[in-house]
């Protein structure tokens, strides 16, 4: 049985540069849920098929449960809780409040960071590319009827 | 479920990583991307001493255009292949598979290097060890016989990468270095065909660079795969296309190569020999892919049943040649 130490991790997450100690086989999502408790990204199937734990890495979204946290080191990471400044929700957020986007809200953080990178990337979406960026996120509540509506109007107020 | 524990091993050039497979030789597990290498960790399907991460080696990212190929390092992401204009428009079948490996998120970090390097899979042996214990181990296990095909003392678990069958298409080669030497093979030459050891890989062998050649002239290419989603899934049988037209007008160079079909890749000379010194106008591609859906003999290891899988090994080398027809002499790739 190999012995680990822990080890100091150095992450950029929303900004701010964290220093923290954990052990090398934990993944990003760790580290980021149990010690910055930033709970917003959520473990579901563990596996990298729901989507429910997907945080941006250099702008483009990944699935924080495939990611040992020693890879994320010298990137921006951004949760779910780096979104809104200010006191003040961002566009895509308050979007998914106004369409109904957020049913029991689980898979809400991984759909509003895909939206928010697929947005930064291509400001003014076809439904066929917003459809084809959320392809890797579940959402068990089946609501993505809401969740399309809400993107293509966060990119409308944008406009 | 944690992972299994293992030491960091973050070398920074190549000479190191190397130096630390041959240090660690059998103890190590390479992660790259660490999509495909995170899940067995997980599931104790591999649980080594060292895991060394490639992130800060330097030269192991990026496409390089020389005279008469791409270089691409082995490092390089999934989405950095499939956006990169030049291998779109003159290695489009490669793009078109890059694009269809699992979903975006997977892509921006999962690399072209472990795509094409990874371990064959079956429903019987990607599991947790708590399913995997209340049955007997299978031959993949090291038991003694095969879960999936009662009885049979060989392995049936699949090979589903998606880059292999096109690079194979394309007649790609992979540079493999270990400290001290190195070699260039043919993808299809990585394969052993065997699903308990599907590669023809030593333990301390890195995979650096895939090299394709730019074909000449006039031709067209397609990929085309089965799954359950379309968002994210391993292929359940896949179809890479490659088609060559001469200056008079007729096929003189095209492969076949049909994926997730077995624990290799296979390459169906009969189907590209049956399109060769035809005009493009004349091909029945229905015709063409009868005997990429007679060599396929999947069986009942993935999530659809082998006899689909069977069938449908015909139905998309079919829509591969038709799509691989329709691109001939149009730049650029489209899925």
């Amino acid at each position: 049985m190999v012995k680990m130490e822990k080890q100091r991790i150095t992450l950029q997450v929303n900004g701010e540069v964290h220093e923290v100690y954990a052990f090398p086989n934990m993944t990003l999502l760790e580290v980021l849920r149990e010690e910055l408790h930033l709970t917003g990204a959520k473990e579901s199937c563990g596996q990298g098929a729901c989507g429910a734990c997907t945080v941006l890495l250099d702008g483009l979204p990944v699935r924080s449960c495939l990611l040992l946290a020693r890879e994320a080191e010298g990137r921006q990471v951004v949760t779910i809780e780096g979104l809104a400044s200010g006191g003040k929700l961002h566009p895509i957020q308050e979007a998914f409040i106004e369409h109904h986007a957020i049913q029991c809200g689980f898979c809400a953080p991984g759909m509003i960071l895909t939206a928010k990178a697929l947005l930064d990337r291509t400001p003014d979406p076809t439904e066929g590319e917003i459809r084809r960026a959320l392809a890797g996120n579940i959402c068990r509540c089946t609501g993505y009827v809401k969740i399309v509506e809400a993107i293509k109007a966060a990119a409308a107020k944008e406009k | 479920m944690r992972l299994p524990p293992f030491h960091y091993l973050a070398p920074r050039t190549h000479a190191e990583a190397l130096e630390m497979m041959r240090r660690y030789r059998g103890k190590v597990r390479i992660c790259a991307g660490g999509t495909d290498v995170m899940n067995l960790l997980r599931l104790r399907l591999l649980t080594p001493s060292y895991v060394m991460s490639l992130k800060g080696v330097a030269g192991l990212t990026g496409i390089k255009r020389r005279r008469g190929d791409f270089a691409i390092a082995a490092g390089t992401t999934l989405r950095d292949v499939e956006e990169a204009p030049e291998i779109r428009l003159s290695l489009p079948g490669v793009a078109q598979s890059a694009g269809l490996v699992a979903a975006p998120p997977i892509r921006n970090v999962a690399t072209i290097g472990g795509n094409l390097l990874q371990d064959t899979r079956c429903l019987f042996y990607n599991q947790s060890e708590l399913v995997r214990e209340a049955a007997a181990p299978c031959l993949k296990q090291g038991g003694r016989v095969c879960a999936a095909v009662k009885g049979s003392k060989r392995c049936f678990s699949v090979y589903q990468g998606d880059m292999a069958p096109s690079l194979i298409a394309f007649g790609a080669r992979a540079v493999l270095k270990r400290k001290g030497g190195g070699r260039t093979v043919p993808v299809e030459a990585l394969f052993s065909g065997r699903g308990t050891r599907p590669l023809f890989l030593g333990d301390d062998e890195m995979l650096t660079h895939i090299i394709i050649p730019i074909p000449k002239g006039v031709y067209g290419s397609s990929y085309q795969k089965l799954r359950l989603r379309t968002g994210l899934e391993y292929p359940l049988i896949s179809s890479a296309v490659f088609i060559g037209v001469s200056k008079k007008g007729e096929i003189d160079r095209a492969r076949v190569v049909i994926g997730a079909a077995g624990p290799a890749p296979i390459v169906d000379g009969e189907a590209a020999a049956s399109l060769i010194g035809r005009r493009p106008e004349e091909v029945n591609p229905e015709e063409a892919a009868d005997h990429a859906g007679s060599i396929a003999r999947p069986v009942d290891n993935l999530a659809m049943a082998g006899q689909y899988r069977k069938k449908m090994a015909k139905v998309f080398t079919k829509r591969a040649i038709e799509a691989a027809l329709a691109a001939l002499g149009k730049a650029g790739a489209s899925w």
